[in-house]
């Protein structure tokens, strides 16, 4: 029968969550103990091996931390940046919607008077005389066909007595 | 009674620490007093000292854009410890970049790594078993998953506990104590195929 510790409960002892049977037995098993001892020194020597590798001077750290602040600063006002756009955009939307909508509702009277005052110059150019004479003309015009008929019946009444 | 006295002393705690990282200038301290650790687990899980670098970077860009998040729930460096190994994660997910990182690593990264024992023995035998013994267990943490090998250098390279695990890693302590199990076989395991190989 092996006495030994099993696998589990050396590991539960590296990472210390081991019961107090697995304490007492490493104490007085020489074995247990030597296999405990040197997956302890594996994991210590790891740890210590990382912690070198890691090691940088200090100008490393003082970059980092002048870095960080630069990019942090840029990304500060980058959402910023972005919101102005979004605002820029959304100003320039409602100017056009605000120009072109009014303008169309503007310019349909508009239309319509420059079509009435087209027609009104159109006339006034088809007029064999101007507006302000018209009244004259007609009674002159009338003026002349009285004459007119006058003239007839007195040259028929010359005819009759002939 | 309990949970409510934990919440009223939580409030505080979480205001004092937001009001502390409102700023850049009040935000740097944070990145000086804790930037030496996140380089050190990223690089533990990326093992590439460039990127280790850029993560360290963003972790802590992350962090300051995020800081109105920070619930108090656990310490600051438990929290940026959280966001670092989400971004370890995340890294790792890049196929390309685990491409290339597969291609140009690694013999010499494990080989620099036991180069860094720490010589307190005078025998050069006994130097020359620690370096093979830390590259064994580097190999062996190489081929962990990232959680694990999360886990794993948050348990053995930066002695927390179990709970500040699960925290940092978003894990159920259950889950946590089977990742580090898995972990230790493996190193033991491959230090046992070792010995049988020597």
């Amino acid at each position: 029968m092996n006495n030994h510790l099993s696998e589990d409960q050396i590991t539960e002892w590296a990472l210390g969550t081991c019961d107090d049977f697995v304490l007492r037995h490493l104490e007085t098993c020489r074995g247990c103990s030597l296999e405990a001892e040197e997956l302890r020194r594996a994991l210590s020597g790891f740890r210590d091996a990382l912690q070198a590798v890691a090691q940088r001077d200090q100008s490393f750290w003082r970059n980092q931390q002048v870095t960080f602040r630069e990019r942090a600063s840029v990304r500060d006002w980058y959402p910023m940046h972005w919101a102005w756009l979004v605002a820029m955009v959304m100003v320039l939307i409602t100017a056009i919607f605000l120009i072109r909508t009014p303008k169309t509702l503007r310019n349909y009277p508009s239309d319509a008077a420059d079509n009435a005052l087209l027609n009104e110059i159109q006339g006034d150019l088809s007029r064999e005389v101007p507006q302000a004479l018209a009244p004259a003309v007609l009674i002159a015009e009338e003026r002349n066909a009285i004459l007119m008929n006058s003239v007839g019946r007195q040259s028929q009444k010359v005819q009759n007595k002939k | 009674m309990v949970q409510n006295g934990q919440v009223a002393v939580m409030i505080p705690v979480r205001e004092k620490v937001r009001s502390e990282m409102s700023s850049l200038d009040d935000f740097t301290p944070l990145v000086q007093l804790h930037q030496q650790r996140i380089y050190r687990v990223l690089l533990g899980m990326v093992r590439d000292p460039d990127s280790a670098q850029t993560l360290t970077q963003e972790c802590f860009l992350r962090a300051y854009q995020k800081r109105a998040s920070f619930r108090g729930e656990a310490s600051v460096g438990v929290w940026l410890l959280k966001i670092a190994v989400n971004l370890a994660r995340d890294h790792r997910r890049s196929r390309l970049r685990e491409f290339w990182h597969r291609w140009f690593s690694s013999s010499e990264e494990v080989a620099a790594l036991g180069q860094k024992v720490p010589d307190p023995h005078p025998s050069q035998e006994q130097v020359l078993l620690g370096r093979e013994e830390v590259a064994g267990v580097w190999a062996a943490v190489k081929r962990l998953s990232p959680q694990q090998r999360a886990v794993f250098i948050l348990r053995f390279v930066e002695e927390m506990s179990l709970e500040e695990i699960a925290e940092a890693t978003s894990l159920k302590l259950g889950t946590v104590k089977a990742h580090l199990f898995r972990a230790v076989h493996a190193i033991r395991e491959q230090r046992q195929g070792g010995r049988t190989r020597e």
